[in-house]
Order: C-alpha cells, then structure tokens, then sequence
C-alpha cells in the first residue's frame, strides 16, 4: 500500500474498495466534471454523458478492489472505466440517433468535429505527446485524435476523411506503431 | 483481427476504442491473464492521457451525485459482490492463445460430446453434478469431462492417454468469474481420473470455463495457469 500513498486517486480507490462511500464523493466532487466533458466528447449530448458518469461511478464503486498499481494510474484507470462505457453506448446505437438535428448539421460542416480541434489546440504543448503527434502525418494524426478523443470508429473516421477504409486502417496503425516509438 | 503476440498494437487500439465489441471482450478476458497485456494497456492509457486533461471541466448539477447515492443503496457491500456474467461464454478462442481454437471444428463435436455427456450420467447416476463440462484439445478430441458438484467436490475423467513429462504435473482450472481469475481445482498427479476437493467457489454457472494445463510438478508456482492448455471447455447445467 505504501506505493499508492504517492497517487491520491488511489489512495481513494482502495478506501472504496474498503466500503468507504465518502472516498467515493470525494473522486466525484474532484473528477466529475471533467469525466461528464470527456464523455461527451464522445457521447455528444450532454445528458448521455451525465448518465455514462452515473453508470461509471457505480463501476468505479464495484471495481475499485480490482484497481492495482500495475493497472497503471488511478486517473487512468477511471479514465477508462468512463471511456469505455461512452464508447458502448456509442456502439450500442446508432450513432445518429445520438445526435440532435443541430448536432448533425454542425457536425457536417467539418470533418472534423469541434471538440476534436479543440482538444488538439489544448494539448499541452511542452507534452511529449504533443511532440510526437506533431511528428506524424497531418491524416494520421488526424485519424488518431478522432478516435481517442471523439470515439470514431475505422468507418467513420474514413467517411469523414474521404478516405478508403483499408488505407484508413493501415494510416492508424503505423501512426500508432510510430507513435509508441517515439513516445517509448 | 487481434494479434496477442502484439500486445502493445493490440493495447493501443483497446484503448483508443477501435476494436470491436467481440474483439474487446477476448481483450478484456485476456487481461486477467496476460501480465504483458496489462502492461501495455496501462502503458497505452498513460500515453494518451493529455489529452483528457484538455477537456474543460463541465458543471456538475447535485442531482447527479443524488441519483449515483440511489443506485449505491442498491448496490451489495463490496464484500459480498458476486460477478454473474460469464465472461467467455461460448467464445472458442482460447484466452492464453489467440490460435489454439480457431482450427478447431465445433460443429463436427456434437456426436462426441453427446456420448461424453451419456457416459458421464451413466457413471454418474447415484449422485449430481451441478455442471458437467466436456474438454477438448485444439484439435476438437475429448479429452476429459469435469463433472463439478458444487460443495468442494468434483470429478475428472480422462478419457484420452496423455503422456506427461516426468517433471510436470496435470492441473485442472476453472475461472468463476472475471474477478477471482482462474482458480486450480486440484492436480492430476497421477495423469488418471481422480476426485479432487477444489476450495470452496461460488456455484458454477452454465457456460463456466474449465481447462487443464499442463504445470510444473508440484502445480503452478504463481497459482495461475502457466503451463500449455491441453484441453478446454465450458460447462453445461445438468438438467
């Protein structure tokens, strides 16, 4: 346990995973917020994403006692639980359906949607992340922030990017693989 | 496709969302076993985590604390939790090799594993199992059946040879859930049918996995399967 006094997120996680409910409200009162933005990069609506954190923080209750240092950082862990329940319910349906009348007009004007841009111009620029994604191509790159930040699938960033599928496959896989190089 | 032998492109595209929903569950069945595919996976998350952070924090209305608050109430005290979701369920691939299944022909099983299952109500009769599953090797042969009991007590018949190096020993595995892992039932050290008392499990489930691995002497060292899967299969409810 000594270890995890260094991630205060852990340090929550495993008084969760002890009973502690107040560990719990202590996580959402710090992180809701940005987890409710981050689902709704993904979601859209704001009320899907509200109900992503709700289910999501009942998954953070109900696994915290499988969080293990090893599993990388709380932040990152709790990251994931919340992406991925945005991600399933993107799968789940249709992502259309999702999407207000409004949403899809402003989201057809671009190829690439808002929040993608903006998450891109935020990017903390002194990150190695930021370096390296500097380093790829203007479609890859483009192609990797659409699927991390706004949970595009192969198809629809293709579609958006006028691109075949199968080079929009490959383009992901060596900007990733180029990726992990010069981030390692 | 995934490609184990790849974790960290496969940790990548688990990450970024680009698997699809088949995909990412042998994914996530994987990851209670594959140390090298945690790594990658935390790894993978630890990388592009920045870009989280760019998003604005949004308000957060109380009622949305309220209503998480109702849904705790209804939740079990974590002690208690018990998984119910078979996670394998009917996936032929194998979670410790990607390639070890998919040869294997499922449909041409039926005529064995309905002989298997005759045979084991035959010798059975006097007292139920409350699962019964057949194994088969990656070629599709039975190999063995586990009839599990429930109450510490199971039995496993070999109904193939199989020969077993002198420094390694049979050990038979059955995962309860994604949570525990896989737990060992008991060693084969004879390489024959035996009873074995496994530690006291939740009931088993239709669809539970059990499988046998072939360990160092004495069973695994870490108290995970290590060693190659000789034979797998999940199990059936008697009915």
């Amino acid at each position: 346990m000594a270890d995890m006094t260094a991630d205060p997120l852990g340090t929550e996680l495993g008084a969760c995973a002890r009973g502690d409910r107040q560990a719990l409200k202590r996580i959402f009162d710090a992180e809701a917020g940005r987890l409710i933005a981050i689902a709704q990069r993904i979601v859209k609506r704001r009320d899907l994403a509200e109900e992503v954190v709700q289910d999501g923080f009942i998954a953070i209750w109900t696994k915290a006692h499988q969080y293990a240092p090893e599993r990388g950082s709380a932040r990152g862990w709790i990251h994931a639980i919340i992406r991925n329940r945005a991600l399933n319910m993107l799968r789940d349906g249709n992502r259309e359906d999702l999407l207000s009348e409004d949403a899809i007009q402003s989201l057809q004007e671009a190829d690439q949607p808002e929040s993608v841009l903006n998450a891109w111009a935020a990017l903390d620029r002194t990150s190695r992340l930021r370096s390296c994604l500097e380093g790829l191509d203007q479609p890859k790159r483009q192609s990797i922030l659409m699927a991390y930040v706004g949970g595009y699938s192969h198809g629809e960033i293709a579609g958006r990017l006028s691109l075949p599928l199968g080079t929009t496959k490959s383009w992901i896989r060596r900007g990733l693989a180029s990726l992990r190089e010069c981030m390692a | 496709m995934i490609d184990l032998t790849r974790p960290d492109a496969v940790a990548d595209d688990y990450v970024l969302g680009l698997l699809e929903p088949g995909e990412m569950q042998i994914v996530e069945a994987e990851l209670e076993r594959n140390a090298a595919l945690r790594r990658a996976v935390a790894q993978a998350r630890e990388r592009f985590l920045p870009l989280d952070m760019t998003a604005e924090p949004a308000e957060v209305s109380r009622a949305l604390w309220t209503r998480i608050e109702r849904n705790l109430q209804q939740q079990e005290p974590p002690e208690q939790r018990t998984e119910a979701e078979p996670i394998v369920a009917n996936d032929n691939r194998s979670i410790q090799n990607a390639g070890f299944w998919r040869v294997t022909s499922f449909a041409g099983l039926t005529a064995s594993l309905a002989l298997a299952v005759a045979l084991v109500w035959n010798l059975t009769r006097t007292a139920e199992p409350l699962v019964v599953a057949v194994l088969v090797n990656e070629t599709g042969e039975v190999q063995a059946v586990v009839e599990d009991f429930g109450t510490e007590r199971a039995v496993v018949r070999l109904l193939a040879d199989v020969s077993v190096p002198r420094d390694r020993t049979m050990q038979v595995w059955t995962l309860p859930s994604k949570e525990t892992g896989p737990v060992s039932m008991g060693l084969l050290p004879q390489a024959r049918s035996a009873r074995l008392a496994p530690p006291s499990l939740p009931t088993p489930k239709d669809a539970q996995l059990y499988e046998i691995t072939l360990e160092p002497a004495g069973g695994s060292p870490t108290g995970r399967p290590t060693g190659p899967i000789l034979a797998k299969g999940f199990a059936k409810v008697t009915r």
